[in-house]
């Protein structure tokens, strides 16, 4: 036996819900949804605060997401979802695959004003289909890719089936 | 030329599950019943392949916390007890059933089963269970891969690019202390892939890595032979895609092989069945029910009346599921074959823990496919993906789709309202990490051990198995508090490194326990910005010394 004791390996500290600093990170989930979380720190929300005279609770919080067009080079659309105000993570559907989106955390002081406050990496969704894209030099005669298609896709399993198993391996039966 | 050709690989991992802090650890016994009931049946397997000499080959992916449990001393004596133990409830299993023409050849299977374990583990092989893997390695037969380094979920560690290679390159450093060589290719941990990954993996020198169907599937430009050719990635290295029909008809949860009538029920313990009385010395001292391993029902059918195990009657349909699988992989290659200009190749990936735990049978079933396989090869061949590469097909340029083996294909098993929290504090404690490796580029002594266990608390805490395990429910205790434990560990170590207080009495227990991976380097987190490919790759040999 180790002389070590769960006590003595305690580190004593505990995970901080925050860490002081402003930061929006945007994850892809799938094809469809993105998620978010954020920290907007002390001194940003102040200044926030400060700027527009009035409480972050009355400066209606809003996620802007931007999503770029399908060649990947402009941004095409925005739409906005009203946040919380003590949200710190949110799932946005964003609804269409293989696109570059980011996002903007800001707030909404009058109806017409959008102050953004932290700006996002940007992702790309994953795409849930063949893609478009075909290189001539690697093209089958239609009839055959259909042919070679068909069959993958009659036979593509659901993953939950897959999961089954796994899940029953990697954790016993309730007692 | 053979017809078409097939990929069959193996998946093993565990997370780093090891407690010297705790007298017994339900976690270590995942470790110790995966060796009994799966590495050392496989093993077995293989080596028995060799004496007959057949032709066959097998891809083998040995996960890097997998290896440093292998290698762990501390671990390889409580496996020697607790093989020791189950020996000894084996011959009083043998005493129990005297007599009993049903049950006592059953009792006497796994006595032999456990004698033979043992023979391997502590006699042949003096415990270090991995001197086997090495010797299957120089036969060529078999071909051992590696992951990465703690199994990390690596698109969504990918905000930072130096996350993804830190968990990579310490993975493959790992590999070529233990093996004299890198490895040829890489699993990537939970299939998991998002554009861009290649470029890294690339420069590790790796020449392929496994993706999920759609991986390749849905890859840009559409891949002209679907998942039936490799492709190449615009990292210069290639991806497999994961065959669908081998995966159903091994995994399928209702059709798969494993549901088989004949086969072992899971489910029927004597930990659970006999009398607290006569099973406790075998159990969890706190008196908690549990697996033992001695199971002597078969599945039976979807009812709780259970009929007993009949042992010849299984391997009989193991055979023929082997011969059946066999039979397919011809049906397939002779239909996708029409539609291409070479072999189409089949692969197949699965989890190397299926194998004996949860399909008994498992084992044996491979042992025939290989048998079977091997006297067929001018049909469907076994190969390995080197092997397959090494052919010089032309190979279509294309960038594979982000996606996962895991429910619904992509990231939400990783990511969902159980585990989301996680990501703040890894992402965060990576940042912290890369800059610590840029403000001390050259530390040595205390300061350097410091900054090394930091980096193996982040690497422990990033595990793609406590998200997984947080979603999947049962045990999710153990996985919250296995992640932020190393995340506290991690926090504590950078703020005394910061304020030149490190606490040596502390870190020497951290080293003592969470351990793995010696000759691990911190500066593996440096910035990818400043630092060049080339310079990175001198780090990691050094790293290695």
């Amino acid at each position: 036996m180790h002389p070590l004791s769960s006590e003595r390996l305690d580190s004593g500290e505990s995970l901080p819900r925050y860490y002081g600093v402003d930061r929006l990170v945007l994850l892809p989930r799938d094809p469809y949804w993105l998620f978010a979380y954020w920290e907007i720190s002390t001194p940003t929300r102040n200044r926030v605060e400060h700027e527009e005279g009035t409480s972050w609770n009355r400066l209606n919080p809003v996620l802007r997401v931007y999503r770029y067009n399908a060649e990947g080079r402009m941004e095409e659309s925005f739409f906005e979802t009203q946040l919380l105000p003590e949200a710190d993570n949110w799932y946005i559907k964003a609804g269409v695959p293989d696109r570059k989106y980011y996002l903007q955390l800001g707030c909404r002081p009058h109806e017409n004003v959008f102050k953004p406050i932290l700006t996002s990496n940007t992702v790309t969704t994953p795409r849930d289909d063949l893609s478009d894209v075909i290189d001539e030099n690697w093209r089958l005669p239609d009839w055959q890719s259909r042919r070679l298609y068909w069959r993958i896709s009659r036979s593509s399993l659901s993953s939950l089936e897959m999961m089954a198993p796994q899940t029953r391996r990697r954790h016993r039966p309730p007692t | 030329m053979p017809n078409g050709y097939m990929a069959l690989i193996l998946h093993a991992h565990l997370p780093y599950v090891r407690h010297p802090e705790h007298s017994r650890s339900l976690e270590e016994k995942w470790f110790f019943e995966a060796i009994t009931e799966c590495y050392i049946p496989l093993l077995r397997v293989f080596q028995e392949l060799e004496r007959d000499d057949i032709y066959y080959r097998v891809t083998f992916s040995l996960s890097p916390t997998l290896m440093a449990m292998m290698e762990d001393s501390f671990l390889q004596e409580r496996y020697g007890d607790y093989l020791a133990s189950l020996q000894e409830l084996a011959r009083k299993e043998e005493q129990r059933t005297k007599g009993d023409s049903v049950f006592s050849p059953l009792a006497r299977m796994y006595r032999e089963r456990l004698d033979h374990a043992s023979h391997i583990y502590n006699e042949r092989y003096g415990r270090r269970l991995l001197e086997a893997f090495k010797e299957l390695q120089k036969t060529g037969h078999v071909e051992i891969i590696t992951s990465a380094a703690t199994h990390g979920y690596l698109p969504l560690l990918g905000l930072q690019k130096e996350a993804v290679y830190a968990q990579l390159a310490a993975g493959i450093d790992y590999y070529e202390q233990l093996f004299g060589a890198p490895p040829r290719g890489i699993w990537l941990p939970e299939c998991a892939y998002e554009p861009g990954l290649e470029e890294i993996l690339g420069e590790l020198g790796l020449h392929y890595f496994i993706t999920a169907t759609h991986g390749v599937l849905y890859a840009s430009p559409r891949p002209k032979y679907g998942v039936y050719s490799p492709l190449l990635t615009p990292g210069g290295l290639a991806a497999f895609g994961r065959d669908p029909e081998t995966s159903h008809q091994v995994w399928s949860a209702n059709e798969g092989y494993p549901g088989d009538y004949s086969y072992r029920e899971f489910y029927r313990d004597i930990g659970y069945d006999l009398e607290m009385d006569y099973i406790a010395d075998f159990l969890h001292p706190a008196g908690l029910r549990g697996n033992t391993g001695f199971k002597y029902y078969r599945i039976t059918g979807p009812v709780d009346y259970k009929e007993p195990y009949d042992r010849q009657a299984a391997l009989h349909t193991a055979q023929r599921h082997a011969g059946n699988f066999m039979f397919n992989r011809g049906k397939q290659v002779e239909y996708y074959g029409g539609l291409m200009d070479r072999p189409p190749l089949i692969v197949a990936p699965y989890d190397a823990e299926l194998f004996g735990h949860w399909w008994f049978e498992g084992p044996q079933w491979i042992d025939n496919l290989c048998r079977m396989m091997g006297e067929n090869r001018h049909n469907v061949e076994m190969v390995t993906p080197e092997e397959y590469l090494q052919k010089g097909y032309p190979l279509q340029l294309c960038t594979p789709n982000a996606s996962s083996w895991g429910d619904k294909g992509y990231h939400e098993v990783w990511l969902n309202g159980d585990n989301d929290w996680l990501y703040r504090h890894l992402h965060t404690c990576a940042e912290k990490m890369i800059s610590l490796a840029a403000d001390y580029p050259a530390a040595s002594g205390t300061l350097k051990e410091a900054l090394n266990q930091a980096a193996r608390e982040l690497l422990l805490a990033q595990a793609s198995d406590w998200p997984f395990i947080m979603t999947a429910g049962t045990m999710d205790n153990y996985a919250r508090s296995k992640a932020v434990s190393h995340l506290e560990r991690f926090l504590k170590l950078e703020r005394q490194v910061r304020q030149n207080g490190i606490d040596v009495s502390w870190l020497r227990d951290l080293e003592a326990t969470d351990n793995l991976f010696p000759g691990f380097d911190y500066r593996l987190f440096q910035s990818l910005d400043d630092t060049i490919a080339v310079e990175k790759s001198a780090l990691k040999g050094a790293g290695a010394t």
